[in-house]
């Protein structure tokens, strides 16, 4: 009964929301831009018979992807290197410690020019803002293993390359991962600004299209599918973290969010 | 003598870097290998900045940019943090909105910015109010995790001393949460300056975005590279700023970071 009451409040608001969304909607009381829910379905529905859904979204799932992988790898190698090799901390410290702090799509144009309208500016741009979070996130992690472990490692005659593998990376991997999970909300932001600003197949383009032909129902259908995405691959990544992190979740705070 | 010297060449092995590149920059530049109408030499650059800045262009472009973050920022702040002690002290918030923050936290918001611009038309308050929403989950995440680690006898003590409920809240919970907090405002103060950018290179008239976008469609790509530089600093500026406040604040913990 009490995880039942619990439950109800769970869901109250956003189904009051959605519910009073569609009435008012529905009754033309709400201005028009807002849309309502059945149109939404309706307007989804009409862009997959049409098959222009599945186009938007192989186009940005393959834009997103190919540039968080990249930009994760890129991130993960470097940050890596840099948290063993000081030489190498040393190198990137003051490059990233200036540039983390500028919003990577500023970049846009000038990748633009540089790769072209199409798919390679925009991975190029998702790689390259992707990159920050990780890197720092790995360059922290390894510096903040317990030497004790390494120590003790080192002691038993474990060789260096083996101490890489079997204590710094299992080590490092909680702190990695939250890493790439920020590399991956960072990769939907550029992603949408990148095709909002300059593109002709996209998500972005089904929204801007839609703004553009006052189809506000072919927005919100837009808005939908690239929240979906989103949320989808976030929780992909926290799958997969789960399946590698076997018993090291314990008592994190990621825990207790699910 | 010797002390010096090895202070200067730790200086010279941390941030030799930055002149490197610089160096490396200007001679590909000067070499004719990359097309100096898309990547102006270092010189050329730092030309634009001084004149733009000189000129107030670039002054007044960051005070609309930084103020707007700013504010998106500081509202976020102000409704995130007791909100999340709400969220944090009472079952019934908490069941209600936990599903709106904990769900919807991975979700991409900004795909929403269209829809803001409609509700809040295209100017200054759409920005402050998408900065406000994106800056206000990583806000209320980080303190309510900040708000329920509060060693629970920590509160029972202050309450065995006779501590009325707000000298509790004020004295014992705050202060326990107040690392998180800042961690919360850390992770939220970049984001606020990336949105308001971002918003305003979809579109704007003014704004470090928009001058971005415009001298970009004009090739005038130094007086971009300038506008990227002004934004660096003011993200740095920002962020030391916070950190100084930390200090004070937050004066018996050092941060780890």
């Amino acid at each position: 009964m009490k995880i039942n009451s619990a439950t109800i409040q769970n869901w109250i608001l956003p189904v009051a929301a959605l519910v009073a969304w569609e009435i008012f909607g529905r009754a033309g009381m709400l201005p028009r831009y807002l849309s309502f829910p059945s149109a939404i379905l309706a307007a989804l529905w009409e862009l997959a018979v049409s098959g222009e859904l599945f186009v938007a979204l192989a186009a940005s799932l393959y834009r997103v992807s190919t540039g968080f992988v990249l930009g994760t790898v890129a991130g993960v190698i470097v940050g890596l290197g840099a948290g063993i090799v000081p030489g190498i901390r040393h190198f990137f410290d003051p490059l990233v410690s200036f540039l983390y702090s500028i919003p990577k799509i500023a970049f846009l144009p000038v990748f633009l020019l540089l790769f072209g309208l199409g798919h390679a500016s925009k991975i190029a741009i998702i790689a390259f803002s992707g990159f920050f979070p990780v890197f720092i996130a790995s360059r922290h992690a390894v510096l903040s293993v317990n030497k004790l472990l390494v120590w003790t490692a080192q002691n038993m005659g474990t060789p260096q390359r083996k101490i890489f593998f079997r204590v710094i990376i299992p080590a490092a991997a909680p702190q990695l991962f939250s890493g790439v999970r920020i590399g991956l909300a960072h990769a939907f932001v550029v992603l949408f600004a990148a095709e909002l600003i300059g593109s002709k197949v996209g998500l972005g383009t089904i929204i801007s299209s839609g703004e553009e032909w006052v189809r506000f129902d072919l927005m919100f259908a837009g808005i939908v599918c690239f929240a979906v995405l989103g949320f989808v691959s976030d929780r992909i990544l926290l799958a997969v973290r789960a399946h590698v992190l076997k018993g090291q979740m314990i008592g994190t705070e990621e825990q207790v969010v699910r | 003598m010797a002390h010096t010297f090895a202070q200067a060449w730790s200086l010279v092995a941390r941030w030799y870097s930055i002149p490197l590149l610089l160096l490396v920059w200007q001679v590909a530049v000067a070499s004719g290998f990359v097309e100096s109408r898309l990547l102006p030499g270092p010189g050329r650059v730092w030309t634009a900045l001084v004149t733009e800045i000189g000129n107030g262009t670039l002054v007044y472009h960051a005070s609309v940019t930084i103020s707007r973050a700013l504010t998106g920022f500081l509202l976020a702040a102000l409704v995130g943090i007791p909100f999340a002690a709400a969220m944090a002290r009472s079952v019934l918030v908490r069941n209600l909105f936990e599903p709106i923050f904990f769900i919807g936290y991975p979700i991409p918001k900004i795909a929403l910015f269209p829809v803001f611009t409609y509700i809040f038309g295209i100017g200054t308050p759409s920005k402050i109010a998408f900065t406000f929403i994106e800056c206000l989950y990583p806000i209320v995440v980080a303190c309510y995790f900040g708000f329920r680690a509060v060693q629970t006898r920590l509160v029972w003590t202050a309450q065995n001393c006779g501590a009325s409920r707000s000298v509790i809240l004020s004295r014992v919970i705050l202060p326990a949460a107040l690392p998180s907090i800042f961690s919360g405002l850390r992770v939220a103060l970049p984001v606020a300056i990336i949105v308001v950018v971002i918003t305003e290179m979809i579109g704007d008239s003014i704004g470090l975005g928009y001058y971005i976008t415009i001298w970009s469609t004009r090739f005038t790509f130094a007086n971009v590279y300038a506008a990227i530089i002004v934004i660096g600093i003011c993200g740095l500026v920002l962020d030391q700023a916070l950190l100084l406040l930390r200090r004070r604040a937050v004066y018996w913990q050092r941060e780890g970071a």
